[in-house]
């Protein structure tokens, strides 16, 4: 069977997109069962049912590069169709089998009622089945790569995991509108297929944060209307974000990049977790490579941390942390196999950033600016003005 | 005085290494670079790309003929030069090994672990590690060997500093230390002193017969990076992380020169062999540069 492959899919407007998307899963779903049912027709022992899935490229060995037309994190290779049969070989192919012809089940019924359910909802249907929510995980997103659509297009969502605060409005497809431009409470980021209208057209800067804690506390101080930047938006991944928050952020950069856009910034950790953040959001990951495309922020600036520059004004450097074994194991393997890292690479001051971790054995988080003369929102203040040339 | 001749790079320049006639730098790019010192304006002579990931440390013999580098993956490589020209010659896989130096006659190679070991290895028959000595499991950030090989001095991120005895294997002594991360040291070219330097701002002298502290530097105000002992041993340069190179007299125990000509760290500093009757260093660092320095010595 030849799977009608999303490649143009993901560049479709936006209206289209959409359409297409769903026409390519409602084809994969109905032709995979119905040659499911026809091979259970055949007669007794004869019939061979059996589902092919692509699994999408795994980092270890495969070459990842940075695209210059899209900035975004790509692979050539296509991934390895993997097909199960049922009864298979063994007990483990039959097991393969009935969870991925169960993962399609439930992707085919929410997908049929219109409803959106999450990966959590397909594992606690049958955890002794699935074994780990990550069996699952794995299989929704190897169903996406298969048919060539991003897993919001199946209709499993991750539970919402982004927050946001700032000055925008948004107007949801069930005709909700929130105004959050004078609101101090954060909301949950919303899911980008169910915004119909989404207002950041006032907006001067694009904040993003690694952490949750540092989140708050902007948001607590009404950074958002109060930076001397002007008035701006405010957005956490908590950690490594989720697709539905780079989704978020991706639909105010392409509301904004027409015009005179504003500036994005990233603020994390000075640690290497940090930097794999921020290139997540800039390059995008390699577990979703296919995606990466349509969701990443080439003109995301680095606004800090720096280790290099807590040294030079640390009265002691006594709220430097050291590295741990595992933090220098993980400089190593990104300066090893993220593309954006090499020597070649886009992000120079990114890997001579981790190699000066590396020399001085110290990380730090971006509390340690709380205590700092003008604390954090002073520093940041500082470091826009600067980025902007004021 | 100061003639500051500056040769470019790409990215940080961190480790330095000399020869009669030649200077290698270990950079964050992949390559490290040979600049000829016989000239006078220090040409690039060999470019050896090697360390996919930057290379941190590059250490050579007394003779210029053998040098090992290591980069941030991890991986040791031995070089061996000829009619001034740099091959590779092996490289090695040795665990966890962070900071490295070599011998003078170039056969035994000294590093530190991340987890505060210290060991030896005889690059003489193949690699084979010789020595193991247990400190209390704080990274091991520097190491020296003394000039006649029976001392190596280690370094390390709880501030401990330790001097063992290559012949017995034991520390004949406890030293003070410095409370703050060690970031270097160095034994003086007669091997009388140590000189370990770091975060604390202070560079401290000891005495390798008694272990005890017998002078301590102030001046620096930030985290002092490198340490090197110019040929006679009456001089001792320092370079920090605010960009900062101080000339100290020995014998006085002042500062007799500083220079800043950046502001940017200093990863590492080197005198050069002397020629005639005037001495020269050079500093290399984030400001991606080396600079030449040639000092008018006797103050």
């Amino acid at each position: 069977m030849d799977f009608p492959l999303g490649q143009d899919i993901q560049h479709a407007e936006p209206g289209l997109r959409v359409e297409r998307s769903q026409a390519a899963v409602r084809q994969y779903i109905e032709e995979t069962l119905a040659r499911l049912i026809d091979e259970v027709c055949i007669a007794e022992d004869e019939g061979q049912p059996s589902i092919t899935i692509k699994k999408r490229p795994v980092n270890a060995n495969i070459n990842f590069c940075v695209n210059p037309s899209t900035g975004a994190l790509e692979t050539d290779d296509r991934g390895t169709k993997i097909t199960y049969t049922w009864p298979g070989k063994n007990a483990y192919e039959a097991w393969r089998f009935s969870i991925t012809l169960r993962v399609l089940a439930a992707i085919s019924e929410a997908f049929y009622a219109g409803l959106v359910i999450s990966k959590r909802d397909i594992y606690y249907s049958d955890p002794a089945v699935f074994e780990s929510q990550q069996v699952v995980n794995t299989l929704v997103d190897d169903f996406a790569y298969t048919i060539g659509v991003s897993r919001s297009d199946l209709n499993v969502e991750a539970a919402a995991k982004g927050l946001v605060t700032g000055f925008y409005q948004v107007t949801t497809t069930t005709g909700e509108r929130i105004d959050a431009r004078l609101l101090t409470n954060d909301c949950l980021i919303p899911r980008v297929q169910d915004i119909s209208r989404l207002d950041v057209s006032d907006v001067d800067w694009v904040l993003i944060l690694e952490k949750e804690a540092v989140f708050r506390r902007l948001s607590r101080s009404n950074f958002h209307t109060r930076a001397r930047a002007g008035m701006g938006l405010i957005i956490t991944g908590k950690g490594y974000p989720d697709l539905g928050t780079r989704a978020f952020v991706r639909k105010i950069y392409d509301l904004l990049r027409s015009s005179n856009p504003p500036p994005f910034y990233a603020l994390v950790d000075s640690d290497p977790d940090g930097i794999a953040i921020m290139s997540m959001y800039k390059y995008g990951s390699m577990a979703h490579a296919s995606e990466n495309k349509s969701l990443v922020i080439p003109c995301l600036q680095w606004l800090g941390l720096r280790t290099s520059d807590l040294v030079e004004n640390a009265e002691n450097g006594d709220e430097l942390m050291s590295l741990t074994a595992r933090d220098r194991k993980k400089i190593v393997a990104m300066l090893s196999r993220n593309p954006v890292l090499t020597v070649d690479g886009p992000e120079a001051e990114w890997r001579v950033e981790l190699q000066r971790m590396m020399m001085l054995n110290m990380k730090a988080e971006t509390e340690i600016k709380y205590e700092r003369d003008g604390g954090l929102e002073g520093w940041i203040d500082w470091e826009m003005e600067r980025r902007a040339g004021v | 005085m100061a003639l500051p001749i500056i040769v470019t790079h790409r990215t940080d320049i961190f480790s330095l290494a000399v020869t009669d006639k030649q200077i290698l730098s270990a950079s964050g790019s992949n390559a490290l670079q040979v600049h000829s010192t016989t000239g006078p304006d220090f040409p690039l002579v060999q470019t050896l790309e090697a360390h996919k990931v930057g290379c941190h440390h590059v250490v050579t013999d007394e003779k210029g003929l053998k040098a090992v580098s290591i980069g941030f993956g991890g991986e040791v490589l031995i070089w061996e030069c000829q009619d001034e020209a740099w091959f590779k010659t092996k490289e090695v896989a040795l665990t966890d090994v962070w900071a490295i130096a070599l011998s003078a006659d170039g056969q035994y190679l000294a590093g530190t672990t991340q987890n505060g070991h210290i060991k030896v290895w005889d690059l003489g028959a193949d690699e084979e590690e010789i020595r193991d000595h247990e400190t209390k499991g704080s990274f091991g950030t520097c190491i020296d060997l003394s000039p006649d090989g029976r001392l190596i001095a280690s370094g390390h991120e709880n501030g401990n500093v330790y001097i063992f005895s290559t012949e017995t294997g034991r520390m004949p002594f406890s030293l003070s230390g410095l409370v703050k991360p060690v970031r270097t040291v160095a034994f003086s070219p007669g091997g009388k002193f140590l000189a370990a330097a770091g975060d604390s701002r202070v560079i401290v002298l000891y005495d390798t017969s008694s272990g005890e502290q017998v002078a301590s530097l102030t001046g620096h105000s930030a985290w002092i990076l490198s340490l090197s002992w110019s040929s006679t041993g009456e001089y001792l340069l320092s370079g920090s992380f605010d960009g900062k190179v101080k000339v100290w007299s020995i014998d006085t125990r002042n500062c007799v020169a500083t220079h800043s000509e950046t502001e940017k760290a200093i990863w590492s500093i080197k005198w050069l062999p002397k020629v005639g009757k005037s001495e020269a260093f050079a500093t290399a660092g984030a400001s991606r540069s080396i600079s030449f320095y040639r000092e008018a010595t006797g103050g």
